[in-house]
């Protein structure tokens, strides 16, 4: 059986050494027994690594534990390649930022439009917008209740421009900004500085810092402040780290299964020598539908678990008086 | 065995590990969340908004797990 197999991929790999396409030389040297699969895997990996690496750069790493994740490539990185310069460079160095600011210059492009066309009887823009704005306010006002409204805007805005971000990735030479930590950290950071003042704001500084200590009324609950008041602190601590790292690992895990599964298409394809309009097979498509569910339902879970932060620091204030 | 050979194995099963647990936590949320939404229609959205961040809470145990594969990698 193994013997089989491994002639069998022996033949794969003879067939990709004739079609230009670099292989180790170590395979055919020692052809023992328990060698062979482990080399013809490792030269089948090298073909394939060769033909996939100009698309999806970092996917051969990958299997081996070395290097950064793959990546699909985006429009940035194609400029650097193919024009090098200072500029360019400069350009792919802050490109997580630069596409993040592309996505809310197009939101609010939008927005800007939607707005100056306003009328009674509306188009086919304003009504998206109309019903986007109206789910969310119903979504975020039955979790905090009338008393949550003043929030909508905030955590509105932050369901549009996280949703838009994720689907931004899927979209061929873009990328998701929310794959890397520093988007998904600062997003974390904004809903935690914002809880912690709205904490303030309700509760007064006493009241806060009553709220940390767990309101303590009786004296056995005096007596536990000291363990209380660091684990509500932690508590506070962690909901940036676990809501960031949340939304990071979602996403930038969707979207290495894509450039994988981008690059063993491209692999599959690559021991026929395939024609120039035909690289490779399409493997990624049924999981890009997949993305839009993850994308869709990470930015939901954002919103969502950041008002129910919101509601937990203010409805506090209503148990008490 | 050497550092390299074990990492390769125990890192894929460290995320094997986690994606049980919280397969086995989701079923069981899930799943009681769509019987109480077959009792009570009409209290679905309330049911599914509390479904849906309990869910969120559940997965994000793999996700650890996954990002803790992907820096140790």
């Amino acid at each position: 059986m193994i013997e089989k197999l491994s002639l069998f991929l022996n033949s794969i790999v003879q067939s990709m050494n004739e079609h230009a396409t670099p292989v180790s030389d170590t395979l055919m040297e020692h052809n023992q027994h328990s060698g062979i699969i482990a080399d013809t895997l490792k030269s089948l990996h090298d073909t394939a690594h060769a033909a996939a690496g100009h698309v999806v750069h970092g996917a051969g790493e990958a299997a081996h534990g070395a290097g950064h994740a793959p990546e699909l490539p985006n429009w940035l990185e194609l400029a650097k390649i193919l024009f090098p310069g200072k500029l360019t460079d400069f350009l792919f160095a802050w490109h997580v930022v630069i596409f993040s600011a592309i996505v809310w210059l197009l939101l609010s492009f939008f927005c800007i439009i939607a707005y100056r066309k306003r009328s009674i009887y509306p188009g086919k823009l304003q009504n998206l917008i109309e019903w986007i704005v109206e789910t969310l306010y119903n979504l975020i006002v039955g979790i905090l209740g009338p008393s949550g409204v003043r929030y909508v805007p905030f955590l509105g805005t932050l369901f549009v421009y996280i949703f838009t971000m994720n689907v931004f990735g899927l979209f061929p030479g873009m990328f998701s900004s929310t794959s890397k930590l520093n988007t998904t950290l600062a997003l974390a950071i904004c809903v935690f500085c914002y809880v912690q003042f709205e904490g303030i704001r309700a509760n007064g500084l006493k009241g806060y810092i009553l709220h940390l200590a767990g309101s303590p009324k009786s004296v056995v609950e005096w007596c536990l402040v000291p363990l209380n008041l660091p684990l509500h602190i932690i508590g506070e601590l962690a909901k940036p780290i676990s809501l960031s790292l949340r939304l990071f690992g979602n996403i930038s895990g969707e979207d290495m299964l894509l450039a994988i599964f981008a690059g063993l298409g491209i692999a599959s394809l690559a021991f026929i020598n395939p024609p120039n309009w035909l690289p490779g097979l399409p493997l990624q498509f049924p999981f890009i539908f997949l993305a839009l569910l993850t994308s869709f339902v990470q930015a939901l879970v954002f919103t969502l678990l950041s008002s129910i932060y919101f509601s937990l620091m203010t409805h506090h204030e209503e148990e008490h008086h | 065995m050497d550092a390299e050979t074990a990492k390769g194995f125990l890192l894929p099963m460290t995320v094997a590990v986690a994606a049980l647990g919280s397969g086995l936590g989701l079923g069981k949320a899930v799943g009681s969340a769509m019987e109480a939404m077959a009792r009570q229609p009409e209290a679905a959205g309330k049911i599914q908004t509390g479904m849906i961040i309990g869910a969120a809470f559940i997965e994000a145990l793999t996700i650890y797990a996954l990002v803790a594969v992907i820096l140790l990698k």
